[in-house]
């Protein structure tokens, strides 16, 4: 009984692949060079080399072959994603910084813990050292709660970094602050696990 | 075995109605709803390209309030139409609505070419909801959300339904709480673009950009005025957030709260105040402030956690975040009564968003993009490709 259910559902996903494929087909393919580069996009100042940001007029993207990119297995609406061990992100520029310049954090807290006392002097001591280095303090919380409340709390830690640094003798003008919230996660899972990865600070150089 | 044979004709059914997305694929594992009004709704004749007849069944069914039936079965209200080549544009639709008593409520034809089809089937079910229900439908209105794919962010503009996805702006840093104008014209969202935040205004028609905010640290939460000449949003330049309003013709920003708390998530209520999310009491709250400011009065004292309110369009009813044991659900404050409700179940819901109508609220639930009902009821998933949130519901059209 319940395999036969479950035959029926299969079969009904293989209807929607099919008319997944059938639309791809009629869109036309690798179009993503007939994105116009947008001219008011501003470079930052650590702007990545392969920086790409594109904007289209309503109904002229290269939509379902751009935006049909995903890895299925995690983004459907329909997978349920709860319980996978974290998984790590790289985007297109979204290269992890290495440990030695990474600040974790426990739920809810700012508080710099002993371990994490260690790596910010070690970065700390080469800034001082070097007053023309510049470095970007990014911030980082877990998914839970609300997206923009999030961005402040990944401040708040970035901040906390920015305050040891300049207590171990770094000029606050080297210091730049970025959060990016629950944004950019470290780990895709929606566990402890991830979650103790995805809130910290990274010190970007 | 007499339950798995209704499974099957249903399935089959709904297939036969085209209907095979996976939407309906979740709702075949449920079986039929109890709830809601029977609705008998039978194919279309006439061979046209969309299934009409399986588009106005998803969008009645999607609202909540209508359960749709195979034609045979016996329900309060019926629906047939023809879909067929003919008339000045390349096709005729034509439907009628009955009663029990098989008495015509509705009776229309429309005369469209090929590609609006879809849109007629979502007029069609705009049309029977409006009548039986005496509430504006959604099944013609659009949204906009942030959809990642393989470290790639996209702003999308889709139907109500996730159907016609169109890709506004792509970027290979994140994309952040997009805001329609009241006009329906224009998004406002923050961009990562170039690793910091910036506050972008964009036509969606013409794609054309102009960043309205990069001041140094957190530009965020842009939220339109009802008028649509400001914007309120989130900048901590001063050293932690604060609620700033601009005015988009001066391009001068104008501050309104002033703690050392964190203040953010600004949105305006049709009279001109401001609802914000503040942890000045030492957990996140809403607020409310005047136009220009001033003493914030607090609106919310349900758990330690009320974060990132949506109004509803008459101004009567905030939504939020509202933590409860560790885990985070969509609520809805009634400013009239002060009844406080907690409308989801999901645990990681966040990132509400009214409907036009108010009757509906969009939200993200961790895996995508979900409706409910303001009055409570199930919730619905929408099938959209990709890691999609922060769904904002677009207002009626121009």
């Amino acid at each position: 009984m319940q395999n036969l259910v479950r035959m029926l559902i299969a079969a009904a996903a293989l209807a929607l692949l099919a008319s997944c494929a059938a639309t791809g087909e009629n869109t036309g393919q690798d179009q993503t060079a007939t994105g116009v580069p947008d001219a008011t996009a501003q470079p930052g100042v650590t702007a990545q080399p392969e920086q790409e940001v594109y904007s289209y007029p309503y109904g002229q993207a290269p939509s379902l072959d751009t935006y049909d990119t995903f890895d299925t297995s995690g983004g459907s609406a329909t997978a349920h994603a709860g319980g996978q061990s974290g998984q790590a992100v790289t985007g297109p520029s979204g290269g992890m910084a290495s440990a030695d310049r990474i600040v974790y954090f426990s739920y809810d807290s700012t508080n710099i813990v002993p371990e994490s006392r260690t790596i910010i002097e070690n970065n700390a001591r080469s800034l001082a050292k070097n007053p023309q280095m510049i470095t970007q303090l990014e911030g980082h919380t877990d998914e839970r709660g609300s997206r923009e409340y999030n961005i402040a709390l990944g401040e708040r830690r970035a901040n906390a970094v920015r305050q040891t640094m300049i207590a171990m003798g770094v000029s606050p003008q080297q210091i730049r602050v970025v959060s990016f919230g629950e944004e950019r996660p470290a780990a895709a899972g929606h566990d402890e696990r991830s979650y103790a990865l995805n809130r910290r600070v990274e010190i970007i150089y | 075995m007499k339950f798995f044979l209704k499974i099957l004709v249903l399935t089959v059914w709904w297939l036969s109605l085209g209907a095979a997305h996976a939407q309906i694929t979740l709702d075949i594992t449920k079986g039929v709803e109890g709830s809601g009004i029977p609705i008998a709704i039978a194919p279309f004749g006439g061979s046209a390209p969309e299934n009409i007849a399986g588009i106005v069944a998803a969008d009645l069914k999607q609202t909540g309030k209508f359960a749709p039936q195979p034609p045979q079965v016996r329900a309060d209200y019926a629906v047939v139409g023809q879909a067929a080549p003919g008339g000045s544009r390349g096709y005729i639709v034509q439907f009628q609505l009955t009663g029990a008593q098989g008495g015509q409520l509705l009776n229309l034809s429309f005369d469209v070419p090929a590609n609006q089809l879809r849109a007629v089937a979502h007029r069609i079910s705009d049309l029977i909801y409006e009548k039986l229900t005496n509430e504006k439908g959604l099944a013609g209105t659009r949204i906009a959300y942030v959809a990642l794919g393989r470290g790639v962010y996209y702003l999308v503009v889709s139907d109500a339904d996730g159907h016609n996805p169109q890709v506004i702006l792509r970027s290979s840093q994140p994309i952040m709480s997009p805001s329609w104008s009241p006009d329906g014209s224009k998004l406002a969202y923050v961009s990562f673009e170039g690793r910091r935040a910036q506050i972008i205004v964009q036509d969606v028609y013409t794609g054309a950009r102009r960043s309205v905010s990069a001041a140094p640290g957190i530009n965020g939460a842009p939220s339109w005025s009802p008028d649509g000449r400001r914007l309120v949003f989130t900048l901590s330049q001063d050293g932690n957030p604060e609620i700033y309003a601009l005015d988009l013709a001066s391009q001068y920003p104008t501050r309104l709260t002033s703690s050392s708390s964190i203040d953010t998530e600004a949105v305006w209520l049709p009279d001109g105040s401001i609802v914000f999310t503040s942890d000045r009491g030492g957990s996140p709250q809403l607020y409310r402030i005047g136009p220009g400011g001033g003493s914030p009065q607090r609106l919310t004292f349900q758990g330690n956690y009320n974060a990132r309110p949506t109004v509803s369009p008459d101004g009567r009813y905030i939504a939020m975040v509202h933590q409860r044991g560790g885990r985070f659900y969509i609520a809805v404050l009634d400013l009239k009564t002060r009844q406080f409700r907690v409308l989801t179940s999901g645990g990681l819901d966040e990132s509400p968003s009214f409907a036009p109508n108010g009757k509906t609220i969009i939200y993200s639930n961790g895996r995508g993009v979900a409706t409910v009902s303001v009055d409570g009821g199930a919730s619905r998933e929408i099938a959209l490709r990709g890691n999609a949130r922060d769904a904002a519901w677009a207002p009626y059209g121009r």
